[in-house]
C-alpha cells in the first residue's frame, strides 16, 4: 500500500490476457508493461487485432464474456493491486476518485429506454439515494460542452447524434470525479470534424482537471494532437514507447516507423487537423 | 404517436372482415341442407324456415349472403341460437367476462413467474443453475394444460379434497368479504395453476434469451463501469429492458388466452367462451360456433393493437419516430 | 474460373452433416432428444408387433388397475391401455411430422419467395404471414374439423395452417440474411441459374436452423394434435393420445392411469422434439447456451 511520491498513477506489469475463441488459444495482450502518471496523456496505437482494446479493458476489469483461458500480470493503481480487489472495493474505485471509461461506440454503451440526464445522475450516485441531483447533471453536461444542458438532459441517446452522444458518455465518465480516464477509440465513429470537436473536448477536460487520460486509437493523428507519451502495440506486445515527438522523429520499431509514415502522409493528404 | 395508433387501428379493420368472411363461408360450405346448418341440430318447423331463408338470404348468391351477415354482424347481430333460445351476442356477453377473469388471473401469475424464472436463468454465473432452469422450463412448457389439469384435478381435488374439481363457484353466493373472495380463488386456484405453470415456462424461455441478449449490450459495460453492483445493474437496466420482447409475446398470448381458453375450460367446465364453444360444436349450434369465434378474433386483433401501443410507449425509440 | 474465390461455406454439406451428427450426440439435450426419438419412432413402426392387444380387442375387465397382465391398465371398455399408447404412437408422430413438413412446404416456398425476389412479392407475401400470425388460427382449425368431421387428412392440414407462419418467417429471415452474402453475389457472376442458387448455394447454409424449426413445429403440432383428439375431435378411426385423455376426463376418480400414461406419453414426445431441436441449436449457435459470465 505504500506510495512512493514518485511512482506512477497506474503501472501495469507483465499483463497476459489468453481466451479460446473457436478452439484457438488467442493471446490478444502477451506480457505487456505500462505506465501512467498523474495529470499524463498517454496513447496506446495498433490497428485493430493488435489487443490495445482488450488491454484496457483488462486493466480496468471490463472484460467482456469470453471463455478466459489466462489472466495473469500485476496492475496497480495508485500503489493497489486491482487484480487482488473484491467487487466492493473495486465498485468503490469506480465510484470516486477512481478510473472512468468512454467507448467507441457511444450509442450501444447508453441504455436506449432511460433519458440521458437520467444515466448521468445514476453516475453521481449509483445507489440511488436521496434525489437525483440535478445540478450537478447539468453542470456536468455544461462542462463537456453543451450549451443547453437542461433540454439535452431530457433527451434520449437516439435522439442525439454521435458526436453528441460521445460528450454524454464523457460527462458520465466525469461524474466519478476520475483522476484516470481510459478512452477506448473515442472518435472513430465520428465525422471528421466532429472528432476534433471531441478530442479537443478531451484535452481541455485533460488540462483544466489535471486528469490523466489513455487514448487507444488505430490512429496516430489523435495521438499527435494529444499525447505526450505514445505506446505502439502489435498483436498483444508492446513494440516501443517513447514521446510524441520522438516517435514521429526517430521511430525505432519498423513498424512504428510504417505507422507513422501512413499517418502523416493521411494528415498532409487530407489536409490535417492542424 | 397518435398517427401510429391510428394506423395500427385502420390496418386492423380489413382483418375483422377478412375473418368474418372467412367464416361465413365455412358455414356456407358444410355440406347438405344450409338452414339445418344455421340452426344445428334442432327440428324446424316451414315458417321458421321460410323466416331463416329470408333473414340470412339463403336464395340469394352467396356475396349477398356474405354481405348480409357481415351487415348484421356489424350491427351487433350474431344471430339467434336456437339451442339456448337466446340471441348469440347474450351468450357470448354473459360468457366472456368469465374467460377474461381466468385469463387475467392467469397473467398475473404466469408473468411475474415466467420474469422470475428466465432472469434466474439468464443472469446467474453460475451454468448449472441455468442448465436446471432451462431444463426446468424445457419440460413444463412440454406438458399440455389440460392434461396437468387433469392431474391436478386428480390429486387436489379428488385426493386431497383441497379444491373444487370444476366450476366457477356458486353464481350467487351467500358469504360477503374475505370468505367470498376465499371461495373465488378455490375455483379460481387450480385452472390458474395450470395454466401460469404452462404459459409462464413459455415466458420463462424468452425472458431468458432476452436478458442474455441484453447483458450482452454495451451499457450493461457501462452499467458497471459506473460502479453499480450486480443487482443494480439487473433491476435498472436488465429487467426493463429485457421485458420488451416479453410484452409483445404476453400480449398477443393474452389475445389468444381469450380465444384458446377451449381446453383449459374444458378440464375444469370453466363455463366461459371456451366451454360455449365446445358445447356449440357438439350441438352443431353453428351460429353460436361463428359468433364465438368471430368475437374472439375481434378479441386478439384489439389486444395485438394494445400491445403495440403500449410497446410503443415503453420504447421511446418507436414512441418518438413514430 | 479462378476468380470465383469466395467458397460456399457449405460446400462440404457431407462431412459436415457428419460432424452434425457427431455434435449433436456430444451435447446433452441433443443425445437424450434423439435416443427418444428414435425410440418412438420404433414405436410407432413396431407397434402391431409388440402390441399384446390390438386397438379394438376388448378384454373382460374394464377400468382394472395397472398389474403385469395389463401394464398400464384397461380403460372404460376393457381395452388394454399400454398397447393403446403404443397405437397412438402413429397418428401423434404421423400428425406431428405430416403437419410440420405440410408447414415447411408451404411456408418454406412462401419464406424464400419473400426473402430472396424481395420487392413487391414480399410486401404482400409478408402481409399474408402476419394476417395468418393475426387470426386466432386454433379456433379456425377447430370450427373447421368440427364442421366437417375430422379425418386424417384434415386434421394434418388444419395443423399445418396453424404453424405454418412460423416455418415462413423463418425461412424468410435466413434468405433475407444470405442472399447479400459474397459467396451468393459470386453464383450470381458466374450465371447459375436462379433455381440452383435458391436450392443448391443458399438452402444448404440455412439447413439447420430449418431443421431445428421443423422440430419445433412438430412438437407443436402434436400439441394441437393432442388437443383436438382431447375435445374429442380427432379421427375416430385412429387411436390417438389426446383421445384417450377426452376419455378419461370422466373417469377421474376411478381411474387415474387413464389419464397419466397417455398425458406423460404427449411430454415425452414434445420433450424429446424440443431436447432435439436445443441439442441442434447448440451446435448452430453455441452462444446460446452460455450463462453469464461476470457482472463486475
Amino acid at each position: 500500500m505504500s506510495t512512493a511520491p514518485s511512482a506512477p498513477l497506474l503501472r501495469v506489469s507483465d499483463l497476459k490476457v489468453h481466451f479460446r475463441v473457436a478452439d484457438r488459444l488467442v493471446r490478444a495482450v502477451d506480457g505487456v508493461e505500462f505506465e501512467i502518471n498523474a495529470g499524463e496523456c498517454v496513447g496506446v496505437v495498433g490497428e485493430s487485432g493488435s489487443g490495445k482494446s482488450t488491454l484496457v479493458r483488462a486493466i480496468s476489469r471490463l472484460m467482456p464474456n469470453l471463455p478466459l483461458d489466462e489472466v495473469s500480470g500485476n496492475v496497480a493503481f495508485e500503489g493497489r493491486d486491482i487484480f487482488a480487489m473484491n467487487d466492493r472495493e473495486l465498485r468503490a474505485l469506480r465510484r470516486s476518485r477512481g478510473f472512468s471509461m468512454i467507448f467507441q461506440d457511444p450509442l450501444g454503451y447508453l441504455n436506449p429506454t432511460q433519458r440521458v440526464g437520467r444515466q448521468i445522475a445514476e453516475a453521481l450516485s449509483p445507489d440511488g439515494r436521496g434525489r437525483p441531483d440535478r445540478v450537478r447533471v447539468q453542470e456536468l453536461l455544461d462542462e463537456v460542452g453543451f450549451p443547453d444542458p437542461a433540454r439535452v438532459a431530457r433527451r434520449f441517446p437516439h435522439e442525439l447524434s454521435g458526436g453528441m452522444r460521445q460528450r454524454v458518455m464523457i460527462a458520465i465518465a466525469l461524474a466519478s470525479d476520475p483522476k484516470l480516464l481510459f478512452a477506448d477509440e473515442p472518435t472513430t465513429a465520428l465525422d471528421a470534424t466532429v472528432q476534433l470537436q471531441v478530442l479537443e473536448t478531451l484535452y481541455r477536460l485533460h488540462k483544466e482537471r489535471n486528469m490523466a487520460v489513455a487514448i487507444i486509437t488505430h490512429d496516430l493523428g489523435v495521438v499527435a494532437e494529444m499525447c505526450d507519451r505514445v505506446y505502439v502495440m502489435q498483436t498483444g506486445k508492446i513494440l516501443e514507447t517513447a514521446s510524441t515527438v520522438d516517435l514521429f522523429e526517430k521511430p525505432q520499431h519498423p513498424y512504428s516507423a510504417r505507422l507513422v509514415s501512413l499517418s502523416t502522409h493521411r494528415l498532409h493528404g487530407a489536409g490535417g487537423p492542424e | 404517436m397518435l398517427r401510429f395508433i391510428l394506423q395500427r387501428a385502420l390496418y386492423a379493420v380489413p382483418l375483422i372482415f377478412v375473418i368474418i368472411v372467412v367464416m361465413f363461408s365455412l358455414l356456407y360450405l358444410i355440406p347438405g341442407d344450409p338452414v339445418q346448418a344455421l340452426v344445428g341440430d334442432y327440428p324446424v318447423p316451414p315458417a321458421f324456415r321460410a323466416a331463416i331463408e329470408e333473414k340470412y338470404r339463403l336464395n340469394d348468391p352467396f356475396f349477398v349472403q356474405v354481405g348480409n351477415y357481415l351487415a348484421s354482424v356489424v350491427q351487433g347481430d350474431f344471430g339467434f341460437s336456437y339451442q339456448h333460445q337466446r340471441p348469440v351476442l347474450d351468450l357470448i356477453l354473459e360468457r366472456a367476462p368469465r374467460t377474461i377473469l381466468l385469463a387475467s388471473v392467469g397473467f398475473a401469475v404466469a408473468i411475474p413467474l415466467g420474469m422470475l424464472v428466465g432472469v434466474l436463468g439468464g443472469t446467474t454465473t453460475n451454468p448449472s443453475v441455468d442448465k436446471f432452469w432451462t431444463t426446468t422450463a424445457l419440460v413444463a412448457y412440454a406438458v399440455p394444460t389440460f392434461w396437468l389439469g387433469q392431474l391436478l384435478v386428480m390429486f387436489f381435488a379428488l385426493r386431497l379434497g383441497w379444491f373444487p374439481t370444476q366450476g366457477i363457484g356458486p353464481l350467487v353466493s351467500r358469504a360477503h368479504g374475505l370468505d367470498w373472495l376465499l371461495e373465488r380463488v378455490r375455483y379460481l386456484a387450480l385452472p390458474v395453476l395450470a395454466f401460469a405453470i404452462h404459459e409462464g415456462m413459455r415466458f420463462a424461455r424468452i425472458m431468458r434469451a432476452s436478458v442474455i441478449d441484453t447483458l450482452a449490450q454495451g451499457y450493461i459495460i457501462t452499467a458497471r463501469a459506473k460502479g453499480l453492483s450486480r443487482g443494480q445493474i439487473i433491476r435498472r437496466h436488465v429487467l426493463r429492458n429485457s421485458s420488451l420482447p416479453l410484452v409483445t409475446i404476453a400480449g398477443y398470448a393474452f389475445g389468444s388466452a381469450l380465444s384458446g381458453a377451449v381446453l383449459l375450460e374444458t378440464v375444469f367446465t370453466w363455463p366461459g367462451l371456451g366451454l360455449l364453444l365446445v358445447d356449440s360444436i357438439r350441438l352443431r349450434d353453428n351460429l353460436t360456433v361463428i359468433g364465438v369465434v368471430i368475437f374472439s378474433a375481434f378479441a386478439v386483433i384489439l389486444m395485438n393493437l394494445v400491445v403495440d401501443i403500449l410497446y410503443a410507449l415503453l420504447d421511446p425509440r418507436i414512441r418518438t419516430s413514430g | 474460373m479462378t476468380e470465383l474465390t469466395t467458397p460456399n461455406p457449405a460446400q462440404t454439406t457431407l462431412s459436415r452433416w457428419r460432424t452434425t451428427v457427431g455434435h449433436m450426440m456430444g451435447t446433452r439435450h441433443g443425445a437424450i432428444g434423439t435416443v427418444i426419438l428414435l425410440l418412438l419412432a420404433m414405436t410407432a413402426i413396431l407397434a402391431p408387433y409388440v402390441a399384446p392387444y390390438t386397438p379394438l380387442q376388448q378384454t373382460t375387465q374394464s377400468l382394472a388397475p395397472p398389474s403385469a397382465a395389463f401394464f398400464f391398465g384397461t380403460d372404460n371398455i376393457g381395452r388394454d391401455l399400454f398397447s393403446l399408447l403404443l397405437y397412438g404412437a402413429q397418428s401423434s408422430l404421423l400428425v406431428g411430422l405430416g403437419a410440420a413438413l405440410a408447414a415447411l412446404l408451404v411456408g418454406g416456398t412462401i419464406g424464400i419467395l419473400a426473402g430472396y425476389f424481395r420487392g413487391r412479392v414480399e410486401v404482400v407475401l409478408m402481409r399474408v404471414i402476419e394476417l395468418f400470425q393475426t387470426l386466432p388460427v386454433i379456433m379456425l382449425v377447430l370450427c373447421a374439423v368440427a364442421l366437417f368431421g375430422s379425418s386424417f387428412s384434415l386434421l394434418i392440414t388444419a395443423v399445418a395452417l396453424a404453424i405454418w407462419p412460423m416455418e415462413a418467417r423463418l425461412v424468410y429471415g435466413q434468405y433475407i440474411k444470405l442472399r447479400e452474402r459474397e459467396f451468393i453475389a459470386a453464383a450470381r457472376v458466374a450465371d447459375l441459374s436462379t433455381w440452383h442458387i435458391i436450392f443448391r448455394e443458399i438452402l444448404p447454409n440455412a439447413a439447420q436452423p430449418i431443421i431445428v424449426q421443423v422440430a419445433l413445429d412438430a412438437s407443436i403440432a402434436i400439441l394441437i394434435e393432442a388437443g383436438l383428439g382431447f375435445l374429442g375431435l380427432s379421427d375416430p378411426s385412429m387411436v390417438s393420445w389426446g383421445q384417450l385423455l377426452f376419455v378419461a376426463q370422466d373417469y377421474m376418480d376411478s381411474a387415474w392411469w387413464m389419464s397419466v400414461f397417455p398425458g406423460a406419453a404427449i411430454c415425452l414426445t414434445v420433450i424429446g422434439l424440443n431436447l432435439f431441436a436445443d441439442g441442434l441449436n447448440e451446435i448452430v449457435d453455441p452462444r446460446s447456451s452460455r450463462g453469464m459470465g461476470g457482472l463486475q
